[in-house]
């Protein structure tokens, strides 16, 4: 098994994470562990999102750059990190304990 | 060819004579002109088919001819019926009513339509925005385009009106609001530009329309999906495993942390509850680092808290004997402040690790002694496992096992000290172990060696310190001077001394001299440097005490570890005889260190396991009240009336 899978198996495995979502710079998914109409529904609204919070921020000071983005909301949070060219999603329950 | 030529002459001269006695005609009745011109209408038909007539038995639809149909009417034949309607309705006004007419046909058109599909669906409204545009294109052709939700109604209420007036039908459309029609249909008429400011309301639904059009644009493309070739080849991509590694490494972070930030405490009842326990829990196990490669079955030699990253945690751990192939000396630098599991650092050296520290004021720097008597220095910029720096192994410098490693100075003039077993005590330079700068031999009464086996150095002092020995002995010492090496012996253990710490908590009130020693012989005891006899014994352990440090922030406090396992925190203003709190760690082990964090609210405590544990302490007990130091002076002059009686009771006795 490849390093990436590895990392990712890591991070699905924490306590609380509901899925795992690596989208490409056209909002295309490539990697998942949730269902197909679920992660094309994340993979495109997200990454609209996170294009949207980039160009602010990168408006706001051009020698800025978005670094994560969580959106917290009342049943889940859902954690985005941005590379260059893709997104890291993360989508996790708030402490389940 | 002859004859078709005929034939042309001849109709052409026939439709000049047609033009000629038309012209006649229309100039006979040209007073009563507009009023006649509906009766005429047939007549002119039937002129108008017989020049088609003639044209399409050319077969050329003559330019010239179109043009004389122009003048007349240029829509179509559905047009023309609608003409001839509004014309019998308002005669008054024909002229007037053909300019009209020509764009107020497709408003009549899109008014139904609206009509129909606003109650279905959207898109529809898309189809209505082109005949909106044309009406009040000058200005605001998009607001009127999102009005339809609110005009729909009246737009019911203008249909009855639509075969009354045709002005009427342009006025109700415009504004909506007012239901009177004729006072306010002359106004319509003159200002159909002016009006579209009157409807903020519309306004406001236009742009949420837009927005959800786009969206729905937008979102058919992401169903594209990628092949598993393309994926694959995205997975092996070299750019996207940094990716991965990169924001993997946050990704983790932020999932270990599991605060709820929307956490009510005003919540429930039962959850107060709870809360109140916890803040009377004095000592509260807060999380254990433990690496199932690296410090299983080492024991946890040392602990040491970064200052500039007071969430680091250094640890060395003595060799595993059931890993021959892997090296003997393991250094973990921890993280507290993440969830994150493993260590963040791992260093490893050939000889088993005693001790080890952060060097103060290089925050990249760690430094270990180790059990051959080597110093060595671990930086974490460099992206390897091995040292950086080591001392040689030689009689110049240590040559047993280095039980103490400190640096002490300031920024700008700072020195590794270290001791080992023998007694040899040597200062380095950190840029340079090759050699030390200075060496000295502890030995008491000029030839005993002193096997060292802990130091400490007084608070904020860089050349007096106190050291335990193997034999049962603490000692002062010095670095410099006309006293340098070791000054005075306490004796008072009956076992070796296993660690030792001064008393460092700044304050109105200075408590420098006191020292705590912990022993073999199950007791701790507390000492002032003025003083041989000790002040007090604290004997509620049943097993070898390892270790015992002052807390950094309460003057009164300490914290001791020994080998059932216990974790004691004596609180002196609160109890002398019994440890005011008591833990004692899961699994049956021995503890062997324990450093407080900075802070003083965490301890560490090391196992013989190779565990670290963690520990909380409450807050009541770990913060000072204001006159904890004032108490203390009370509590040690107790503590010294004591000892005095209990001496003069144990020279009676000799007597």
């Amino acid at each position: 098994m490849s390093e990436v899978e590895e990392t990712l198996k890591r991070i699905q495995s924490h306590r609380g994470v509901q899925g795992t979502i690596v989208v490409n710079s056209e909002g295309i998914p490539i990697r998942t562990t949730l269902d197909n109409s679920t992660t094309v529904q994340y993979a495109g609204l997200i990454h609209q999102l996170a294009q949207k919070a980039r160009s602010t921020v990168r408006e706001l000071d051009p020698q800025n750059d978005l670094t994560f983005l969580r959106i917290r909301s009342k049943k889940n949070e859902i954690m985005c990190a941005p590379g260059n060219e893709y997104i890291l999603l993360v989508i996790q329950t708030p402490d389940a304990s | 060819m002859a004859d078709r030529k005929a034939e042309l002459e001849r109709k052409k001269a026939r439709l000049e004579q047609m033009r000629r006695e038309r012209q006649e005609k229309v100039r006979q009745k040209a007073s009563p002109a507009e009023g006649g011109d509906d009766t005429k209408s047939k007549p002119q038909k039937d002129l108008r088919s017989e020049t088609d007539d003639l044209l399409r038995n050319l077969g050329i639809p003559e330019a010239s001819t179109v043009q004389t149909v122009v003048t007349k009417s240029p829509s179509g034949g559905e047009e023309v019926v609608h003409t001839v309607k509004t014309s019998s309705r308002s005669k008054v006004k024909l002229s007037l009513c053909k300019v009209n007419e020509t764009s107020i046909a497709p408003r009549e058109q899109v008014s139904y339509s609206k009509e129909t599909q606003t109650l279905n669906a959207e898109p529809v409204d898309k189809d209505a925005r082109g005949p909106w545009d044309y009406y009040g294109s000058s200005q605001q052709g998009s607001p009127r385009f999102g009005s339809p939700k609110f005009s729909h109604p009246n737009l019911e209420w203008d249909d009855e009106f639509f075969d009354d007036d045709d002005d009427d039908e342009v006025l109700v459309y415009d504004d909506p609001q007012r239901s009177d029609d004729e006072a306010d249909t002359d106004s319509m008429d003159q200002g159909v530009d002016s009006l579209p400011s009157g409807m903020p309301q519309v306004k406001m639904v236009d742009p949420a329309k837009t927005a959800e059009d786009l969206v729905k644009k937008e979102e058919p493309p992401v169903v594209r999906e990628l092949t598993e070739e393309e994926k694959e080849l995205i997975l092996n991509d070299p750019e996207f495993n940094t990716f991965i590694s990169k924001t993997s490494r946050i990704m983790e972070r932020a999932l270990a942390e599991n605060y709820d930030i929307l956490i009510d405490y005003s919540g429930g009842d039962g959850e107060n509850k709870e809360d109140d326990l916890l803040a009377g829990e004095r000592l509260k196990l807060n999380r254990t680092f433990y690496d199932e490669r690296w410090s299983r079955h080492r024991t946890v030699t040392s602990l040491d808290w970064s200052i500039q990253h007071p969430e680091l945690l250094v640890a060395s751990y003595n060799v595993n004997e059931d890993a021959p192939h892997d090296p003997d000396g393991i250094a973990l630098i921890w993280n507290n402040k993440f969830k994150k599991t493993t260590p963040e650092y791992v260093f490893h050296c050939q000889s088993a690790l005693m001790s080890t520290c952060f060097a103060k004021f290089h925050p990249n720097l760690v430094v270990g002694g180790t059990y051959s008597g080597q110093i060595v220095l671990w930086d974490n910029r460099v992206n390897k496992r091995t040292p950086i720096q080591r001392t040689p192994l030689s009689a110049a410098a240590h040559t047993h096992p280095v039980y103490c490693v400190n640096v002490v100075g300031t920024q700008n003039a700072h020195n590794l000290i270290s001791v080992s077993t023998d007694g040899k005590m040597c200062s380095w330079s950190l840029d340079m172990l090759s050699q030390p700068q200075d060496s000295m031999e502890l030995q008491h009464k000029q030839s005993k060696a002193v096997a060292v086996t802990s130091f400490c150095f007084l608070s904020g002092d860089v050349n007096n310190f106190v050291v335990g020995a193997e034999d049962c002995t603490v000692y002062t010492a010095c670095r410099h001077g006309s006293k340098a090496g070791i000054n005075e012996a306490f004796d008072g253990h009956q076992g070796p001394i296993t660690a030792i710490d001064a008393h460092s908590v700044p304050g109105q009130i200075d408590f420098s001299p006191y020292f705590l020693t912990s022993s073999f012989d199950w007791t701790i005891k507390l000492w002032s440097i003025k003083d041989q006899k000790y002040i007090h014994s604290f004997e509620d352990n049943s097993d070898y005490v390892y270790g015992v440090e002052w807390s950094p922030i309460h003057p009164a406090l300490f914290a001791s570890v020994d080998g059932n396992g216990r974790l004691d925190l004596w609180h002196l203003n609160n109890e002398t005889e019994v440890p005011t709190a008591s833990t004692v760690i899961d699994g049956n082990v021995a503890l062997n260190t324990c450093r407080w964090h900075q802070s003083g609210h965490h301890i560490s405590v090391g196992d013989d396991m190779g565990k670290i544990h963690i520990y909380d302490v409450g807050e009541h007990l770990a913060n000072p009240k204001s006159g904890e130091w004032s108490k203390f002076v009370h509590t040690i002059q107790e503590l010294k009336q004591h000892a005095a009686e209990r001496e003069d009771d144990s020279n009676l006795a000799l007597r």
